[in-house]
């Protein structure tokens, strides 16, 4: 503040302005994000792609087949062959040609949502979980705690996160499932990290030492005063994060993690598929469920950018 | 003379990481069963029982003590560079040879890729970053979020088919090939002597070695396979530089001393590139640890996609035939590399920024 | 007669004379308008002060006088700026087209190429002709670059023509000068006392190579040709030789800047002026320097390459500039603070580092906007000093900004008081001590204590009642009025004008003139 050089200048002096936060209440928040017609958009891409996910769960029979967990529901005879382009005439199924077997790309695509979507949040949401719960209890147990779940943290982070749930993966055993809890394993830390900051910086805080003096315990300062902090950051890194798990969760299954649920629709898998007719030039089995993807990560990206502007200015990259 | 102890003081808050890396691949091996981790130390051929062979490799590799001994044993062939024993045909036996032949590869791809992601990145980012809201921006930003958003083994896949070789009928960019470091036609008749079983010397980069021996066919070949795994590499770490160098000049831009320099009657252009650009570095700098680390994910998907003989591609062979020495070898050297690259981040990043003290 | 002569003398010293400046924020919330048609003249020499509230457009005025007001969201509407002869808001309604569709809604067209153009005129007279302190020094200078280039990057920008012109001249007169101290030297008899001469001979012009030259002289004792050759070779080849040949030609150069700008600014004031004859001829004239540029073609492809090696010697000599510059302004070791970064000074010294760079190209003019509010007590006191000095030792005219009046009464000649985007008064500072007219000085001077006032017990301070108008939807008429107990009827409806009640005590208000009149 300014010096209190004399009186006569105090009353000309800048008063502090206080800026009220952004977080008021949902509504407005949910107003500010509206008005980024990219994020709204990518929003309702991410909405499109869940309603999806929860058709295939309540509904599958949309698909027109029984069990939509294998191709060899859309081809009862798995027949080799080279799969036709896209095209209308067998009908909407069709429009984006066949892949593996003759089996029909889009339906099998929409099904696919149902493995990578669930898995995707399975894991993120998990691993927000953990990280957030030992994040958190940094600002509550204090040096040595923290100290130690720095270091841990740091080993996490000093290995390539790909290599990583690579190395995990292949020690749990090679199957999708493993390939989640490897994900998960190595996706806490993220977390801890960035409640730890969060928490740390809340606990400093004055609010946090009147409620102290007011006779305020430790643990109930981490529930009532911490957490709901954290979670407006933790919620935009979940929404950017869940961008770059389905990425990964597709890539570990495309370079080999297939091998227990080779026939099962999930967008990895399907890649996996198209790469063997590569080189008879055949590229729709490649290209079509490719766009598929991105068009979620980027709508994900898009919305968590938008986010991140709302809730958290100071981030704003 | 300072900086001298500062990045011997970070070497050796090196050690305790390398070790805890180290601990931390260990447990990884302890969660193998054992009979999978002695599975290349037995010799199906020998007349040697396989319970006696088991028993002899259990004792060789320290698994009869106690995990903590055990530890111990491991570090102890780590420090003799010992990672490890695989069998995969057309390989070496020892997971340490193997990674010696795949690293350089894995080196060129991710050096490369690096230094045209900044070459371009730096400048486009200055570019569009004095900017703000122009078109430029908004194309820019597109191209950077895709960037973020596109998986980079489809990226990979999409590249081979518009501009592989062969792949599509008729495609004028159908140029280029997709698979490998080299063609098999392109080596030299008869082959010469730095040439052995796909592997070239002395650096192992074929590139190089075609030019070190004068041959220039060859290194043209080569050349061309590396420009397609380069360019997959560059887009995603591309992306995040000029995202964070665009944010970093728009900060700067917005600070007090652009107005500074801009009352001393510093022209506009020098504001940006003398003002404005060294400040928006910093950000960018401390990001790069980062963008390396997914660097160095996305190269293991790029190899394996485009086959090019890195420990990458090494670790999805490893994948297939289940190596678990060579898969944690791998693991382990990827480590090393990222530990070793946020050292040298931070050194740059102390370099750049006088405000760091050291 | 005698006011009159006076009012020309004062007109004649005018420095910077602001006219109906009008500058404005175009928000979401609608268009601040911060600047309502301010008049504003410094004289030569003189410290000008401007007082008033926190938020009523002191800061806008100087980054307004400066050009520097953030764009988005601010922008001079219009009115005259001008620095000495130049008006630097030549050509302001051609950068960009303003249509106003409501208060919220404004369009902003921006033409690129006269911007471009403008920016050009900005960056011969911002630092040149007129400086600016900032209100925080910590924030002010670039963290990343040592203090001692910022200081000389101003040097380098604007006093290129004055050095390269003085060490040539230094160059050209030493060629004269060491022939005949050649001759003179080799008359002295006595070996040490030679030996000395000529030592300090090549110190006075710092020839570094000075030991060397002692040698050559031995070396050639007996043969006063071959000395004079030696010396000859080191100055003309070593030190000087092709650099100071280069350096003329830099010159030349830097010359045919000048005037090209000249030109170009002859150009842009034809063209405010609508004059399509003037116009014409001063864009051929400009075209005819133009001309001329095309015999630089070589130099400057040189200079892309090899530039930092021509202006080796004005990097020197801006690098002496430096260091005589933050002596100047009281740092004790200018050698050192020059090498250093501005996190590693206390605020105190990064704001004399300030000064100095402000003072750099020796500007006729210095905006210091409350060049002391982060200081503390007793290192505002030191700074306010230094301003003072300075400005009795240069004789550049100060616009001094700061909210506080007992500063005013220290270091002002003259003072004007702002009130919600209006100069309301203006007087020299006495007479605003003594005998304020406006209702809203006197406001605030009732809130000043006085050693008058305070001999008695306590004091109960006064404030002018009311709070500032908000500049989105200011008041009609005179701004002051919600706050005025003199209100009448037609302050409301109309805006009073700065108006001369005599000795250039001016003050805007319905008071001291006649509506209707134009009160003079
Ligand atoms: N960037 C901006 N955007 C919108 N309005 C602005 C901006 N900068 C200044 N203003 C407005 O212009 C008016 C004058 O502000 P200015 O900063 O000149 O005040 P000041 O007299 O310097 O006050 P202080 O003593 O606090 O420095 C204020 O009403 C402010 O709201
Ligand atoms: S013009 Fe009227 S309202 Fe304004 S200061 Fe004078 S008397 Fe007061
Ligand atoms: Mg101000």
């Amino acid at each position: 503040m300014a010096t209190e050089s004399n009186v006569g200048g105090s009353i000309l002096k800048a008063q502090p302005v206080k800026h009220r936060p952004r977080v008021e209440d949902f509504k407005s928040t949910f107003k500010l994000f509206i008005k980024n017609r990219l994020a709204f958009v990518g929003f309702v891409i991410v909405l499109i792609y869940f309603t999806i996910t929860i058709l295939d769960y309540v509904y599958p029979s949309y698909l027109g087949v029984k069990d939509i967990n294998t191709i060899a529901s859309w081809v009862p005879q798995l027949s080799s062959g080279v799969p036709s382009g896209p095209t209308l005439s067998h009908g909407w199924w069709y429009i984006f040609g066949e892949t593996l077997y003759f089996a029909p790309i889009f339906p099998v695509m929409l099904a696919a949502l149902k493995t990578d979507i669930t898995y995707s949040i399975l894991i993120v949401l998990t691993g927000a979980l953990i990280g957030i719960i030992l994040g958190t209890m940094s600002g509550y147990f204090g040096k040595l705690y923290d100290e130690v779940l720095m270091r841990v943290t740091d080993i996490f982070f000093s290995v390539p996160t790909l290599v990583l749930a690579i190395a995990v993966t292949v020690v749990l055993g090679k199957s999708l499932q493993n390939v989640v809890i490897a994900l998960i394993i190595i996706w806490w830390p993220i977390y801890a990290r960035l409640t730890r900051g969060v928490s740390l910086s809340i606990k400093s805080n004055k609010f946090i030492e009147a409620a102290t003096a007011a006779g305020s315990s430790g643990l109930r300062n981490v529930f009532v005063h911490i957490l709901p902090n954290v979670l407006s950051v933790v919620f935009v890194q979940f929404s950017l994060d869940l961008g770059s798990i389905i990425q990964l969760f597709a890539a570990l299954d495309f370079i080999g993690f297939n091998e227990g649920s080779p026939l099962l629709p999930e967008l990895g898998n399907m890649l996996t598929w198209g790469t063997s007719y590569l080189v008879s030039g055949i590229w729709w089995p490649i290209v079509i469920p490719g766009i598929f993807l991105l068009i979620f990560t980027v709508a994900i990206n898009l919305m968590g950018d938008g986010l991140r502007d709302v809730l958290d200015p100071k981030l704003r990259r | 003379m300072e900086l001298r102890y500062f990045i011997l003081r970070r070497l050796l808050l090196l050690i305790p990481t390398v070790l805890g890396l180290s601990i931390f691949m260990f447990i990884l091996i302890e969660a193998v069963p054992k009979a999978i981790l002695v599975t290349p130390y037995i010799n199906p051929h020998s007349r040697i029982p396989y319970i006696i062979q088991e028993a002899n490799a259990l004792k060789i590799l320290g698994f009869n003590y106690p995990p903590p001994i055990a530890y111990l044993f491991y570090l102890d062939r780590l420090l003799h560079g010992n990672l490890g024993l695989m069998s995969m045909p057309g390989y070496p036996n020892s997971v340490a040879a193997a990674i010696v032949d795949a690293f350089p590869n894995t080196i060129q791809l991710t050096i490369f890729a690096s230094l045209l992601s900044i070459a371009i990145a730096i400048p486009l980012g200055t570019y569009i970053g004095a900017r703000p809201n122009s078109i430029a921006d908004q194309a820019g930003r597109v191209f950077s979020l895709t960037g973020y958003a596109i998986p980079a083994f489809w990226l990979a896949l999409m590249l081979q088919i518009v501009f592989g070789k062969n792949i599509l009928l008729g495609n004028p960019l159908g140029v280029l090939p997709f698979s490998g470091s080299f063609s098999a036609s392109a080596i030299p008749n008869p082959t010469p002597s730095w040439f052995v079983n796909g592997i070239t010397y002395p650096t192992h980069l074929v590139i190089f070695d075609a030019l070190i021996h004068g041959d220039f066919p060859l290194f043209v070949d080569a050349l061309k396979h590396i420009i397609l795994p380069v360019l997959t590499l560059t887009y995603g770490i591309l992306a995040g530089i000029l995202r964070f160098m665009r944010a970093g000049m728009v900060d700067a831009s917005n600070q007090e001393y652009v107005k500074t320099a801009r009352s001393k009657g510093v022209p506009e252009k020098l504001v940006i590139k003398r003002h404005i650009r060294k400040n928006a570095m910093i950000p960018t700098i401390t990001v790069m640890g980062l963008l390396v680390a997914g660097l160095l994910g996305g190269v293991v998907l790029v190899e394996y996609v485009f086959a090019y003989p890195g420990m990458g591609y090494l670790t999805t062979q490893g994948i297939l035939s289940y190596q678990i020495w060579l898969v944690i070898g791998t693991t382990l050297i990827f480590g090393l590399i990222l530990v070793l690259t946020n050292l040298i981040v931070d050194v740059v990043y102390a370099l750049t920024d006088p405000r760091i003290r050291y | 007669m005698m006011q009159n002569t006076e009012g020309k003398k004062s007109e004649s010293e005018t420095y910077l004379r602001v006219e109906k400046l009008k500058t404005q924020f175009f928000t979401a919330r609608g268009i601040v308008k911060a600047l309502d048609e301010i008049d504003l003249t410094i004289r030569k020499g003189e410290i000008y002060g401007l007082v008033g509230e926190s938020g009523c457009g002191k800061s806008v005025t100087a980054q307004s006088i400066m050009y520097l007001v953030p764009d988005p969201p601010g922008r001079i509407v219009s009115g005259k700026i001008y620095v000495g002869n130049v008006n630097i808001l030549t050509g302001l309604e051609q950068l960009a087209k303003i249509t106003v569709k409501s208060e919220t809604n404004v369009k902003i067209k921006r033409n690129k190429r006269m911007i471009k153009r403008h920016n050009y005129l900005l960056s011969r007279i911002r630092g040149d002709r007129i400086s600016m302190i900032f209100q925080e020094p910590t924030l002010a200078l670039n963290p990343v670059i040592r203090v001692g280039d910022q200081i000389a990057e101003n040097i380098l920008l604007h006093l290129k023509v004055d050095m390269a012109n003085a060490i040539l001249r230094r160059e050209m007169s030493t060629r004269k000068d060491y022939e005949s101290f050649v001759q003179k030297a080799l008359s002295i008899g006595d070996k040490d006392a030679r030996n000395k001469a000529i030592r300090e001979w090549c110190e006075s012009y710092s020839i570094s190579d000075a030991e060397e030259l002692v040698r050559n002289i031995f070396l050639t004792y007996q043969d006063p040709e071959t000395v004079v050759k030696s010396i000859e070779f080191i100055v003309n080849e070593r030190k000087s030789g092709t650099n100071i040949n280069r350096l003329s030609r830099a010159r030349e150069y830097y010359l045919y800047q000048q005037r090209l700008f000249e030109a170009t600014l002859n150009l842009m004031e034809a063209e405010s002026g609508k004059n399509q004859d003037e116009i014409d001829r001063a864009r051929t004239a400009l075209n005819e320097i133009k001309k001329e540029g095309s015999s630089f073609l070589s130099f400057r492809i040189i200079n892309k390459f090899i530039g930092k090696r021509i202006e080796a010697p004005l990097r020197d000599a801006a690098k002496r500039r430096v260091h005589e510059l933050l002596n100047l302004v009281n740092i004790a070791e200018p050698e050192r603070t020059a090498l250093s970064y501005p996190h590693e000074l206390s605020g105190g010294m990064q704001q004399r580092v300030m000064i100095a760079m402000a003072l750099a190209s020796n500007p006729q003019m210095l905006i210091a906007d409350e060049p002391t509010t982060a200081l503390d007590v007793t290192t505002q006191a030191q700074i306010l000093d230094l301003i003072r000095n300075l400005n009795r030792q240069m004789g550049s005219s100060v616009l001094f900004i700061t909210h506080d009046l007992a500063v005013i009464a220290q270091m002002c000649n003259r003072v004007g008081v702002m009130y919600a985007g209006n100069i309301v008064e203006e007087a020299d500072v006495n007479t605003i001590f003594d005998n304020p007219k406006h209702p809203y000085t006197i406001g605030l001077l009732k809130a000043l204590p006085r050693a008058d006032r305070i001999a008695g017990k306590m004091v109960k301070l006064e404030t002018v009642a009311g709070s500032v108008p908000n500049l989105i939807t200011p008041p009609t008429g005179c701004r002051f009025h919600p706050r005025c107990k003199f209100k009448m009827d037609i302050c409301e409806k109309k805006k009073p004008e700065l108006d001369d009640l005599g000795d250039g005590h001016k003050v805007a208000c319905w008071l001291y003139q006649e509506p209707g009149g134009s009160g003079k």
